[in-house]
């Protein structure tokens, strides 16, 4: 064989030992702990999604709200709203423009889409518990701080310029129910989520436990809901599941590719174990890639060799804090709505705190 | 002419109220143009906080939701 054929047949096997790579990541994000876990989770979101008026919330911003509520409902609403950040912009240019302050504006803006349902219930299926809860605890923290030191910066010039009230929000609840018919079917849900999630739980135990929840939950949403409302809870979790998975999959399998070609040396010693540098490395690329919802998962569990223990659990962490709040993408939009001076304080502040809290995580673990 | 404008983020809940506004126009009959906005930045000068949102000849009909066929022959009469 001369060496031209040779140098092909080897460039060849190399193509489909990278697709290979993608299509066993694939398989892992579809074994059965996984799955398990975010078939719930879209039921949460679908029910999030048909049951609360996005506007309702916005109830809590403006300026003759408490500022403490306004800044707790900010850090946790993300795990009801959305699922990307391109539906957080319009609702954070909302709040700052009606009067709700740069400060919970930014902590919503935040929040959003580090903290939503799925993400932390993929980062805890796949990349670990741990992690899981850092990330959502990191956030709702990293939230409210950011937007104290956002507000002590930039509000006092700007306490007098709006004083218009909240949002006004037209009332749509219709049918009677009562009080703790919602609370418990989303109780119930959640039960579901973290029974059905974790892998020490035995199998027979499990779907034992797991279908008798799921029959209540039928039980309550039958007796108290009306056939119109559960459709559109199952059109709304459909919608989810539709403008994430593909994707998803697609995302993940293209990672999987990726992380065939990439020089694991280099991240190493870019990032890896748990320095400030690596932290801090790992805080900018989040900042500046643009991440699909839900992809920050394999980019940080393959891509930079979390799962293989190629980059620490606090570089990690660094990633999943900067990595969805912040891209290019988002700057751009965000310059255009608060100008660039906040802008650049928000990019600054997410940063600074990714790596800190990174670097504690790091320290702890 | 009416004009009718879809405010949409490109999330399937988006594309199913411009599907549902153009199945109506076409039902009823009525002379009206169809157009989707998609450029953040004008959605957000129209005040509009949660995508899909139905603007009909500038003024903003419904958002964050799916409106009902009902809702919508009532906006396009």
């Amino acid at each position: 064989m001369n060496n031209d054929a040779y140098l092909w047949v080897h460039k060849m096997s190399g193509i489909l030992e990278a697709l290979w790579a993608g299509i066993a990541q694939l398989g892992e994000y579809l074994s059965a702990h996984v799955v398990t876990c975010l078939i719930p989770a879209f039921f949460i979101a679908g029910a999030i999604a048909a049951m609360i008026s996005k506007r309702t919330i916005l109830k809590y911003f403006g300026s003759k709200v408490k500022k403490w509520i306004s800044y707790s409902v900010a850090s946790v609403s993300g795990t009801i709203l959305a699922v990307c950040s391109c539906t957080i912009l319009p609702m954070f240019a909302g709040i700052y423009k009606r009067g709700g302050g740069i400060g919970p504006a930014t902590t919503f803006l935040y929040s959003g889409p580090a903290i939503n349902i799925l993400a932390i219930t993929l980062t805890a299926s796949v990349l670990g518990v741990g992690l899981g809860i850092a990330r959502a605890v990191g956030a709702i923290l990293m939230s409210i701080v950011i937007g104290l030191i956002m507000a002590s910066i930039f509000e006092r010039k700007q306490a007098k310029t709006r004083s218009t009230p909240a949002v006004e929000v037209e009332e749509t609840s219709t049918r009677k129910r009562p009080w703790y018919a919602s609370p418990a079917v989303f109780v119930l849900l959640v039960l579901i989520l973290l029974i059905a999630a974790p892998s020490y739980i035995p199998l027979y135990p499990k779907v034992l436990v797991v279908t008798a929840l799921v029959i209540a939950t039928v039980a309550i949403v039958r007796k108290h809901y009306s056939k119109d409302e559960v459709g559109a809870w199952m059109q709304e979790t459909w919608w989810v599941v539709k403008k994430i998975m593909p994707i998803l999959l697609i995302g993940v399998f293209i990672t999987g590719v990726i992380a065939y070609f990439v020089p694991y040396d280099w991240v190493r010693s870019a990032m890896g174990g748990n320095l400030i540098v690596s932290c801090f490395v790992a805080s900018i690329i989040g900042a500046i890639l643009y991440m699909p919802t839900l992809l920050e998962v394999p980019i940080v569990g393959t891509i930079l060799g979390y799962s293989q223990g190629v980059i620490g659990a606090g570089p990690a962490l660094s990633l999943l804090l900067a990595g969805p709040a912040v891209s290019l993408p988002s700057m751009l939009t965000l310059w255009r709505i608060i100008g660039a001076r906040k802008t650049a304080a928000y990019i600054l502040l997410v940063i600074t705190f990714s790596t800190i809290l990174g670097v504690v995580f790091g320290m702890v673990l | 002419m009416k004009k009718v404008e879809i405010l949409s983020a490109g999330c399937p809940k988006c594309k199913f109220v411009e599907k549902r506004v153009r199945e109506t126009i076409e039902e009823l009959g009525i002379d009206a143009k169809v157009e989707e906005v998609t450029d953040m930045s004008k959605i957000i000068k129209r005040g509009v906080m949660a995508t899909p949102a139905v603007v009909v000849d500038g003024s903003v009909k419904s958002e964050g939701r799916v409106p009902t066929r009902e809702e919508i022959e009532k906006w396009l009469k």
